[in-house]
């Protein structure tokens, strides 16, 4: 064959018995194979054979042993075969315990790399045990999901378990497409697709902004919603955030990559109430924001806190870090009714808000991955995270991780912040003209709203509820400054980058109440 | 979607963090970044471009190492900050500002600096509602003990405030020339030391503030606005004045104004005013004020 035009690879990967060998079987016997030439490769001893009906298959099979002992040996084999047959396609089946990776780099090791392109990837799946065998098998499979261009599931009839399937299956790999078995059509429109190169995507996509500013600016000012305001109020916030989000996520990278979760299993303590103490002397010398404990957060579940102290520390730091008091005290020109109200407020809810937690446990797993994220990080860097020991190994992979992680969460920050700098520069005054001559509890809860909407750094909310002192009570206030930090639209998009929405709800449902009823009770008992 | 030993995805990583590095780096140099956070997050910022800059080096040696699935759309988080400040756009004037005036006395440095700011804060509608809120939202918001809960202690951390500019200050004539680079520690020194500074003459500038809901109708603040933490915070901040020919004034003008400092009552409260005896047309002074 010539070497310039390189060989289209589709790679098969799936759990023991998730049926590769059976779909590759019944997809390249239909007719449309029937004049290729096609290589067979396989990795694995499975039950089923290949058959061909028009004799067009030659094969190769390798065992995983040859594969983790002597992968130069199977590199030499698959040269010769290829330069001594002309084939049309390469599939392969590859081992189900093997992470993508591995093939990845016998595919474009240098001696290969300009024969192939790994046209695309396709992860087979059996309805039936996916849910139970993800997260008890290792880090290969969701590895290998998270690196197909294709999920084709089968054994899943009803459209409810399909459904549920899906989820999953996207939770770990967001872009991938999820086929029926059955459905032929759908699996070759994804199979032939010629994907855009994912950089063209990423121009295309600044290119697009650039025009968007100039073509849409002039008539949303028209609208009433004005740009300049939106872009300086936005910036602000991510100039302020980002730096605070790094932060963030090189704290919670470190407790991932170099505490072992045997470590912080052993050490925290196991009641509920030292826990949360534990929490919230944490929370006062973690001089972090809401940008940072929400990573943090996450780490610590995964490494397997009990969720009452990890929620506790999420709600309470932001409120009793040094910086957050200063800037309290700052603002109210040294109100020490304001700053003492507001700590004590602050911790009293965020224990309630643990406590309910601890009295009725969340059913299901928080995480979205499921059992799955217990085991991985969510940064796609499966590939070594076992293997490596050496400090220099660790520090790379810190690094790696905490970048990974800073992408995943800021993306979340970003819209976060996009939403709510256009509601500030809307909509401000609507809040404050809903509010003349109404019930405390009423202005709590527009304050509390606006303090959603608003998503401001807690360092930085004080001033803000300073300025509106005029407009509503001090009650109002203290609603605005308690639930402020611990729960706003940039926290939930946040939250949902690792955790599954009933848990989101229930806190936001939980916080909101708490926060509101703490303050209430304070604001009548104690005339405030 | 090509498999090459290029890894592309790694390339662009590196190139955001570079591209987010260097333009912090700017405008870090210029001072720009004033115009969106205050000058306390300087660190902070230098510590994101180490941290940008560290991550790119990390990266260079998975440059070369295969990957089949090229995914990209997450770098927008650094990249959508990038275009947005190469965007034209302008810094923030009072239109653009929503929040209220909550009086200089929410920026003062130093809260505990005497009787007289504390009062002034009273007077400038700071706390009108504990006192004239005609709602009665807990039940007992005119009980003495609600009223007595905002009458907050003076004395706590008596730390002594120290004017830190004396600079247009004339005391043989009694005139106060503030320039527009001392604005706030000027304004914190008159509201401290409201009754030293009686019968002054003082000239300042600033925008047009008229607030027709808290404010009379002769009555305007010439204010600036301070930021406290970023652009999302912008407040106007200022003395003020009283002045019979307001309506000759549009909201947003710059004006420097010179007027007669005196010991003003607000909702019963001292608090300093200035008379107006003139008003001239100014340039627009683009710098923020930074309380803290």
């Amino acid at each position: 064959m010539s070497l310039e035009t390189k060989l289209p690879v589709y790679v098969v990967t799936g759990f023991l018995d998730a049926g590769k060998t059976t779909f590759i079987n019944n997809l390249l016997n239909r007719a449309d194979w029937s004049d290729s030439y096609i290589l067979i490769v396989r990795f694995e001893t499975g039950d089923a054979e290949f058959c061909s009906t028009n004799e067009n298959f030659t094969y190769l099979s390798f065992m995983k042993k040859e594969l983790e002992q002597n992968p130069g040996m199977i590199e030499d084999k698959l040269l010769e075969t290829i330069v001594q047959n002309s084939f049309d396609e390469i599939w392969i089946e590859w081992n189900g315990t093997v992470p993508f990776s591995k093939l990845q780099n016998l595919l474009l090791s240098p001696s290969l790399r300009n024969l192939f392109t790994i046209h695309k990837v396709i992860n087979v799946s059996n309805g039936e045990q996916i849910e139970n065998i993800l997260g008890k098998t290792g880090e290969a499979l969701p590895e290998q999901i998270s690196n197909s261009n294709i999920a084709v599931v089968r054994n899943a009839d009803s459209s409810e378990s399909f459904k549920r399937i899906r989820n999953i299956i996207r939770n770990i790999n967001p872009d991938v497409h999820v086929c029926r078995i059955k459905s032929y059509k759908n699996i070759y429109k994804h199979l032939f697709k010629r994907d855009e190169h994912s950089g063209t995507m990423f121009f295309l996509a600044i290119l697009a902004i650039l025009f968007a500013h100039l073509v849409m600016r002039p008539f949303l000012e028209m609208m009433g919603i004005p740009v300049n305001t939106v872009i300086n109020i936005f910036l602000g916030i991510i100039l302020q955030a980002l730096p605070f989000l790094m932060i963030g996520v090189l704290l919670s990278s470190f407790i991932q990559i170099f505490v072992p979760k045997a470590t912080i299993s052993r050490r925290f303590p196991k009641s509920p109430g030292l826990g949360i103490l534990t929490a919230i002397v944490g929370g006062f010398f973690l001089p972090v924001c809401d940008c940072a404990s929400i990573p943090i957060f996450r780490s610590l579940v995964r490494k397997g806190v009990p969720v009452s102290a990890a929620v506790t520390f999420m709600t309470v730091s932001p409120i009793i870090n040094p910086v957050v008091i200063l800037s309290t005290y700052y603002a109210f020109s040294g109100n020490m009714t304001i700053v003492l109200g507001r700590i004590c407020l602050g911790i009293i809810s965020s224990v309630i808000i643990g406590f309910s937690f601890e009295l009725i446990p969340p059913k299901k797993n928080i995480l979205n991955g499921g059992v799955l994220d217990g085991l991985m990080c969510s940064c796609g860097c499966y590939e070594d995270v076992e293997s490596v020991t050496t400090l220099k190994g660790k520090l790379l992979l810190f690094l790696r991780h905490s970048q990974a992680e800073f992408f995943d969460v800021g993306k979340y920050l970003i819209i976060g912040t996009f939403i709510s700098s256009l509601f500030q520069a809307v909509s401000i005054s609507v809040f404050v003209s809903a509010q003349s001559g109404t019930a405390l509890a009423i202005s709590m809860i527009i304050m509390m709203i606006m303090a959603f909407v608003l998503s401001l750094c807690s360092s930085s909310d004080a001033v803000v509820a300073r300025s509106f002192a005029n407009q509503f009570p001090a009650g109002a206030l203290m609603g605005f400054l308690v639930f402020g930090p611990m729960m706003d639209i940039k926290n939930v998009m946040m939250l949902s980058s690792g955790f599954s929405k009933s848990f989101i709800g229930r806190f936001l449902f939980t916080s909101f109440v708490v926060c509101f009823l703490t303050v209430f009770l304070f604001a009548n008992w104690g005339g405030m | 979607m090509q498999a090459k030993a290029f890894n592309f995805q790694v390339f662009l990583e590196i190139s955001c963090n570079i591209v987010f590095a260097l333009i912090i780096i700017y405008l870090l140099k210029s001072g720009n970044y004033l115009y969106y956070v205050t000058p306390r997050m300087e660190p902070y910022l230098i510590f994101s471009t180490i941290v940008s800059a560290i991550w790119a080096l990390a990266g260079i040696k998975r440059l070369f190492k295969p990957q089949h699935l090229i995914r990209s759309a997450h770098c927008f988080v650094l990249m959508i900050p990038v275009v947005l400040l190469l965007l034209p756009h302008s810094a923030l004037g009072i239109n653009d500002v929503s929040t209220g005036y909550a009086g200089a006395g929410a920026y003062m440095k130093n809260p505990t600096s005497g009787n007289s700011s504390i009062q002034s804060e009273y007077s400038s509608g700071q706390y009108s509602d504990f006192t004239n809120d005609p709602v009665d939202y807990s039940g007992n918001t005119t009980s003495p003990s609600a009223q007595e809960d905002y009458n907050y202690s003076y004395d706590i951390s008596p730390s002594p405030y120290e004017p830190d500019v004396k600079s247009g200050l004339d005391e043989e004539n009694k005139k106060i020339n503030i320039i527009n680079d001392e604005f706030y520690p000027w304004i914190t020194e008159i509201y401290a030391n409201m009754d030293g500074y009686e019968g002054y003459e003082i000239t300042m500038t600033g925008f047009v503030f008229k607030d027709q809901e808290y404010l009379n109708e002769n009555e305007f603040v010439p204010a600036r606005l301070a930021m406290v933490c970023c652009a999302a915070d912008l407040a106007p901040i200022g003395i003020l004045c009283l002045y019979d020919n307001l309506s000759e004034l549009e909201s947003g003008q710059w004006v420097t104004v010179t007027g007669i400092l005196h010991k003003g009552q607000y909702n019963g409260q001292d608090e300093p005013q200035i008379t107006v005896t003139g008003i001239s047309p100014a340039e627009e002074v683009l710098v923020y004020i930074f309380p803290y």
